[in-house]
């Protein structure tokens, strides 16, 4: 379990290493180095999903590191409270930004091998803490350098503990 | 370390109320290692103009968090409609940590939502426009850049027409909306919620519809400020209790 501990409340994760080793133990890396630490959700949009994992306060993006295969294929549906990668255009090229399902979103599960298709890879679900997602996923948003549905106060991953089960 | 939770706001600090000062430093060393968490719910000080503004009171009051911290007890801060300009700077001069209005502490089982209060005060309009605009982080930004002398003019002259509003508005105008706190309970689907700002403490039972069928209750407890006694929320063994005391002699 890895606890996001953000300044609207803890959110634990459980990761499924079974089904996404890779994008497992890529986000249980990132969590480990602290690099989640002091990022925002910086894309917030209700009955959709929250995003975060790549950007502090301020809009400013942090480096992060190489692109993972996209495991989209495991099965696995992006369901209310799952926890996805995100990625860009490309379905290779998830790093260190996940997102957290705050709807039923099967159209980001995968359908076939091409650009289009392969969808989005679920990892892992929120075991505690939707409530905080539910207070995170009704605030206030615009536009901030650039970017869309930016909440107007910062929602920070404060601090991050892992759990060894 | 033991899992009690203590959950307090509206102390309103400032020079002029030493027994206060005097009560919350107590306070503090009587809990000391005694609790696992304090969650402070806004307006700990009765005016703040930037962190850049120290006085013997900020120094005295962050060297006791400091020291509360240090006893292995996390200290939380949320702002409140006095103090909300309470930068990182001085939170981490005192070991706190910021954050959020709307605050979802899961505690012993417990599902509980935290907030100032101010928020819920929505009859209050003129009230409401100003939160809105002193809550706006470009508005922070460029009043901070202020020169302090200008701040503190700004923020006498606020609390001067507050004091005189105050005494124009009716007393429910001034107090939480009802309708507000139905729509929160709804919408957050927490059965607990915790806040100060009124300073009428009190725990009131809000039935809430869950389905066609069936009815709940949820709580709504408020702190009481710390005028003339010391109130805050103890939470032990999945009980949450409002208590107040007396000040030190």
């Amino acid at each position: 379990m890895i606890v996001l501990n953000t300044n609207y409340g803890a959110i634990t994760v459980e990761l499924n290493f079974e089904k996404a080793p890779i994008s497992a133990e890529n986000f249980k890396k990132y969590a480990k180095d602290g690099f989640y630490e002091g990022t925002i959700f910086h894309r917030v949009i209700d009955d959709f999903m929250v995003q975060g994992g790549g950007f502090e306060a301020g809009m400013a993006q942090k480096d992060n590191g190489s692109p993972i295969e996209n495991e989209a294929n495991n099965g696995l549906s992006n369901l209310t409270g799952t926890l996805a990668m995100a990625r860009t255009s490309d379905p290779h090229s998830a790093t260190s930004q996940f997102f957290i399902n705050v709807g039923d979103n099967l159209f980001l599960d995968h359908r076939d091998k091409s650009e289009q298709g392969w969808g989005y890879a679920v990892f892992g679900r929120v075991v505690d803490g939707m409530k905080v997602i539910n207070t995170i996923k009704a605030c206030e948003t615009g536009s901030n350098a650039g970017h869309q549905d930016v909440p107007v106060d910062d929602i920070v991953i404060q601090t991050v503990e892992i759990q060894e089960d | 370390m033991q899992d009690r939770v203590l959950l307090i706001s509206d102390l309103h600090l400032e020079e002029q109320r030493q027994d206060i000062t005097e009560a919350f430093t107590q306070f503090l060393k009587v809990n000391r290692g005694k609790c696992s968490a304090l969650y402070i719910l806004g307006d700990l000080f009765e005016v703040w103009v930037g962190d850049d503004v120290e006085s013997p009171l900020t120094t005295k009051i962050a060297d006791s968090l400091r020291k509360f911290y240090k006893s292995g007890s996390s200290i939380y801060l949320m702002h409140g409609n006095r103090d909300f300009l309470i930068g990182e700077s001085y939170a981490a001069q005192c070991g706190i940590t910021l954050v959020q209005d709307y605050f979802s502490l899961e505690v012993q089982n417990l599902e509980i939502l935290l907030l100032h209060g101010d928020s819920l005060c929505t009859d209050d309009v003129d009230y409401q426009q100003f939160r809105t605009m002193v809550r706006d982080n470009q508005w922070q930004t460029e009043f901070l850049k202020k020169p302090i002398e200008e701040r503190v003019a700004y923020a006498s002259a606020a609390r001067e027409q507050s004091r005189a509003a105050v005494k124009t508005k009716s007393t429910e105008i001034m107090d939480v909306n009802q309708t507000a706190v139905k729509t929160l309970f709804n919408s957050t689907q927490h059965k607990y919620v915790i806040h100060g700002h009124t300073h009428r403490p009190a725990i009131h039972d809000v039935s809430l519809k869950q389905d066609c069928s069936s009815e709940t209750t949820g709580k709504r407890i408020v702190l009481g400020d710390w005028d003339k006694e010391i109130w805050f929320v103890e939470i032990q063994n999945g009980k949450i209790d409002l208590r107040a005391l007396p000040f030190p002699e």
